[in-house]
C-alpha cells in the first residue's frame, strides 16, 4: 500500500515539476548568462526595420545584448495584450500610425524627452515629431518614417485625354479637387466609361482631410463637431467624385484593386510615399507609365512609424540611445535605400539617393516630390478617439459608393452615430 | 484515505485548467461587462451601460439580423445536402464508400482562411470566377460583395462548403444505427423506399437531426472567420457581413472597448441559449 501511495505521489510531484520549470528555471538562467550585457528586446513588424540595420545595431553597441523580434500577424492586438498583461514587455517598441490610441496610457511609456531626446528634435520634421507627443507634453514615439502624399496618375491614358502628362504641368493645371474631378470627367468620356479617375471614396475623403489643419478633435480633447468645415469639405468632394461616376470602388489590399490597377481602369490616385512599392507589385504591366507629382488641394500625410521605449525597461538610457542611432538621419536614408521607407529627416533629402531616377515611374525621380511634400505637411491633432470617428465616417460613405445609398440620409444619420460614439 | 486524495490530485489537472482557462474568463467576463475598459488604462465601474448602450445599438442589431439570416442561408440547405449525401452513402449499390467518406469530410479540415480568400476570389465582384461564368456564358455581372444578401450568400456557401460533409458523416453514423430488421418488417408489410424513408428513417434519426441543428446553431451563431476575411473588420458593404462575433471583435480589440464586447458575449450567450431551447423543441415536437 505504502510503496504504491509513494509512486503516486512521486509522479504527481514530477509532473509539478515539469509544469513549473518550463515557465521559471529557464528564463533564470538566460538572465544569468547576460549578466555583464544589457539585456534589450525590441519588437518591430515585417520590413519597419532594415534586419541589416539591426545586424549592424548589434556590432555597434558591443555592451548591449539586442534581441529583435518580429511580431507576425496583428501588431496591434499583441501589443495591446502584452501591455493589458504587464508581463512579457519588450523594451523597445515599434508603433504604427494608430500611436494616438496609447496616448491615455502614456504613463506606461517613457517620456523621451527626459532621455534626451530634445537634443535632436531640430533634425526632424516638426509635424511629424509632433505626432509622438502627447497633449500632456510626453514624447512617447521616436519618429521612423513618415508618409507624404502626392497624385499618383497614368501620363499615357492623362494624355490620350487630352489632359497634361508632364508632372509639373499636371501640378499647375491640376491644383485643386475641382480641377482634379473635372479631369476625371474627361477621362470617363474620352474612355466610355472605361478608365475611371480614382479608385475608391476613402481614398478621396482621406487625402482631402489629410490636407487640412484639424481633423475631429482639438488638442483639449473637446469634439470639434461635425459641421467642421473640413469634414464637411472632405464628405462633400468624396461624395461628389462618388455621384460623377469617378470610382472604380476597388478597395485597397484587394486582388481586385491590383488587377484594376494592373488593366489600366484607373488613371490616378493621391496616395502616400508608400503606395510606389504596392503599385508596383499590383501593377507591373503598366512600368513607366506611371508619374507622380504634388497632389491636388495640398499635401497630407498618411501613415508613418514611432519607437517607443515601454515603463517596464529596466534600461532606458541604452534603449534611447539604439532608437536614436537606428534612426539617425544617415540611417533612415541608408533604410530609404534599402526599405523605400521615407525618411522623416528632412537633412536628407537632398542627397543623391533621395534623386535617383524610376523605371517604373518612366524615368521620372520621384524623391523630390514626396520631400517637398513631406515639408508642407500641415500639422494636424488626431486624439486617441480619431480611429473610431473616422472608421464610422468611412464606412458609411463606402455605403454611398457601394450601395448607392442617398448622401442626403446618411449624413444625418452618420452624424449621430459619431454623437452616440463619443457618448461612451 | 491518503490513497483517495492522491487520486483527487491525480484527476486535478483539468479542474485546474478548466478553472484557469474556463471559469475564470467566464468570470471575468461577466465583471468586464459592467466596466469601462480600453484593455490596457484603468477600468472604470460603468454599471448597466454597456447593455444599455448594446441593446439601443442598431449596428448590434444589424449584426444579430445578419447572423441570423446566414444561419438560415447555410444550415438548411447544409443539412439537406448532408441527409441527401448520407443516405446515398448509405445505399447497399455504392462503392469505394471510404473514399468518398474521406472526400466528404476533407472540406472540414481545410483551414478556413484559405477557405474564405478562395471564397473571395471566386465571388469578386470584378475578375471573380462566378462574374466571369455569367459572362461567358452573356449574362449580366453581380456585384457579389457589394449586394447584403450577395455578401451573406458568399458567406453562407462557405459554411456549407465545409460543414456539409461533417454533418453527413454524422447522420451515417445514425443511418447505421437504425436496425435493418426494421426495413425489413415495414418491407414484408408491403411498404414502399419512400414510405420507410419518412417512417422509419426520419424518426429514428430525430436525435441525431436534433444534435446536428444544435450545433449547427452555436457554430452558426459564433461565425467569425469566414466574414473577417472575405470581407474585413466592417462586415463589408453596409455592414451585411457584420456577424455577432465579428462586431464583438471589432469593438473589443479594434476600437477597444473591451467591457462593452463582454456586453456583447453575454447577449449572444443568451441568444444561443433562447435559440437553442427553441430549436430543441420545434425538432423534439410532440412524439416525445
Amino acid at each position: 500500500m505504502i510503496r504504491r501511495k509513494r509512486t503516486c505521489w512521486t509522479a504527481i510531484l514530477l509532473v509539478c515539476v515539469m509544469l513549473v520549470s518550463g515557465c521559471s528555471i529557464w528564463p533564470g538562467q538566460n538572465d544569468s548568462s547576460s549578466n555583464k550585457k544589457v539585456a534589450l528586446t525590441l519588437w518591430y513588424w515585417n520590413r519597419s526595420i532594415d534586419d541589416k540595420l539591426i545586424a549592424k545595431a548589434k556590432e555597434k553597441f558591443p555592451n548591449i545584448e539586442l534581441t529583435a523580434q518580429k511580431i507576425g500577424g496583428d501588431f496591434k492586438a499583441k501589443l495591446k495584450t502584452t501591455l493589458a498583461a504587464r508581463s512579457g514587455e519588450p523594451d523597445i517598441v515599434a508603433l504604427n500610425d494608430w500611436i494616438m490610441e496609447l496616448f491615455p496610457s502614456e504613463d506606461r511609456f517613457y517620456n523621451l524627452y527626459d532621455l534626451g531626446a530634445g537634443d535632436v528634435e531640430d533634425q526632424y520634421l516638426d509635424w511629424k515629431w509632433k505626432q509622438g507627443v502627447t497633449p500632456g507634453g510626453q514624447m512617447i514615439g521616436f519618429p521612423m518614417d513618415t508618409g507624404p502624399t502626392a497624385l499618383f496618375y497614368r501620363a499615357d491614358l492623362f494624355k490620350e485625354a487630352g489632359l497634361p502628362s508632364e508632372p509639373e504641368e499636371v501640378a499647375r493645371q491640376i491644383n485643386n479637387w475641382d480641377a482634379y474631378s473635372a479631369a476625371g470627367e474627361k477621362i470617363k468620356e474620352k474612355f466610355g466609361g472605361k478608365v475611371f479617375l480614382t479608385d475608391n471614396i476613402g481614398t478621396v475623403y482621406n487625402q482631402v482631410l489629410s490636407q487640412g489643419t484639424e481633423r475631429y478633435f482639438r488638442p483639449d480633447g473637446s469634439f470639434i463637431g461635425m459641421d467642421s468645415p473640413l469634414v464637411k469639405q472632405s464628405w462633400d468632394t468624396a461624395v461628389s467624385f462618388k455621384q460623377k461616376g469617378l470610382l472604380a470602388n476597388a478597395d485597397g489590399w484587394t486582388p481586385g484593386w491590383n488587377a484594376a490597377m494592373n488593366n489600366g481602369e484607373i488613371a490616378s490616385f493621391v496616395g502616400a510615399v508608400w503606395m510606389k512599392q504596392v503599385l508596383q507589385e499590383a501593377a507591373p504591366d503598366t512600368s513607366g507609365k506611371w508619374r507622380v507629382t504634388r497632389a491636388p488641394g495640398g499635401d497630407g500625410n498618411n501613415g508613418g512609424s514611432f519607437l517607443s521605449i515601454l515603463k517596464s525597461s529596466k534600461h532606458p538610457k541604452e534603449a534611447f540611445e539604439v532608437i536614436q542611432w537606428l534612426q539617425s538621419p544617415d540611417n533612415q536614408l541608408e533604410q530609404y535605400k534599402t526599405l523605400n521607407l521615407f525618411p522623416s529627416a528632412p537633412g536628407v533629402f537632398d542627397t543623391p539617393a533621395m534623386k535617383e531616377e524610376e523605371p517604373f515611374f518612366g524615368g521620372q525621380a520621384t524623391g523630390p516630390v514626396f520631400a517637398e511634400s513631406a515639408q508642407h505637411v500641415p500639422e494636424a491633432f488626431f486624439g486617441e478617439r480619431y480611429p473610431s470617428v473616422h472608421n464610422i465616417i468611412t464606412r458609411r460613405l463606402n455605403d454611398i459608393a457601394k450601395q448607392n445609398a442617398n448622401p442626403e440620409q446618411v449624413w444625418p444619420d452618420t452624424v449621430h452615430r459619431v454623437e452616440r460614439e463619443l457618448q461612451r | 484515505m491518503w490513497e483517495q486524495r492522491a487520486l483527487y490530485v491525480a484527476i486535478s489537472p483539468f479542474y485546474i485548467l478548466f478553472a484557469v482557462f474556463g471559469l475564470f474568463p467566464i468570470g471575468f467576463s461577466l465583471y468586464l461587462a459592467f466596466h469601462k475598459w480600453d484593455g490596457i488604462g484603468v477600468m472604470t465601474y460603468n454599471g448597466l451601460n454597456n447593455f444599455k448602450y448594446m441593446l439601443t445599438d442598431a449596428e448590434f442589431w444589424q449584426a444579430v439580423g445578419n447572423t441570423f439570416m446566414i444561419w438560415i442561408y447555410a444550415t438548411i440547405p447544409m443539412l439537406f445536402f448532408a441527409l441527401i449525401i448520407a443516405f446515398l452513402l448509405h445505399a447497399p449499390f455504392v462503392k469505394f464508400r471510404t473514399l468518398f467518406r474521406v472526400g466528404y469530410f476533407l472540406p472540414n479540415v481545410t483551414s478556413i482562411v484559405a477557405v474564405a480568400i478562395i471564397f473571395g476570389a471566386l465571388f469578386a465582384n470584378n475578375y471573380g470566377f462566378l462574374n466571369y461564368l455569367l459572362q461567358s456564358v452573356g449574362l449580366p455581372v453581380v456585384e457579389w460583395l457589394n449586394a447584403p444578401w450577395g455578401i451573406k450568400v458568399a458567406i453562407s456557401s462557405m459554411v456549407v462548403w465545409r460543414w456539409t460533409g461533417y454533418n453527413a458523416v454524422i447522420y451515417l453514423a445514425g443511418l447505421q444505427s437504425i436496425p435493418q430488421t426494421l426495413y425489413e418488417a415495414a418491407k414484408i408489410d408491403g411498404a414502399s423506399g419512400i414510405q420507410s424513408f419518412f417512417r422509419i428513417t426520419i424518426p429514428m434519426l430525430r436525435p441525431v437531426i436534433l444534435f446536428t441543428v444544435i450545433t449547427s446553431t452555436i457554430g452558426g451563431m459564433q461565425l467569425f472567420t469566414e466574414p473577417q476575411i472575405l470581407v474585413g473588420n466592417d462586415g463589408g458593404a453596409g455592414a451585411a457581413g457584420m456577424t455577432i462575433v465579428l462586431y464583438l471583435y471589432r469593438e473589443s480589440f479594434i476600437n477597444n472597448y473591451f467591457g462593452y464586447g463582454a456586453a456583447v458575449g453575454w447577449g449572444m450567450f443568451l441568444i444561443i441559449a433562447l435559440f437553442s431551447i427553441v430549436n430543441w423543441k420545434l425538432v423534439q415536437g410532440k412524439s416525445s
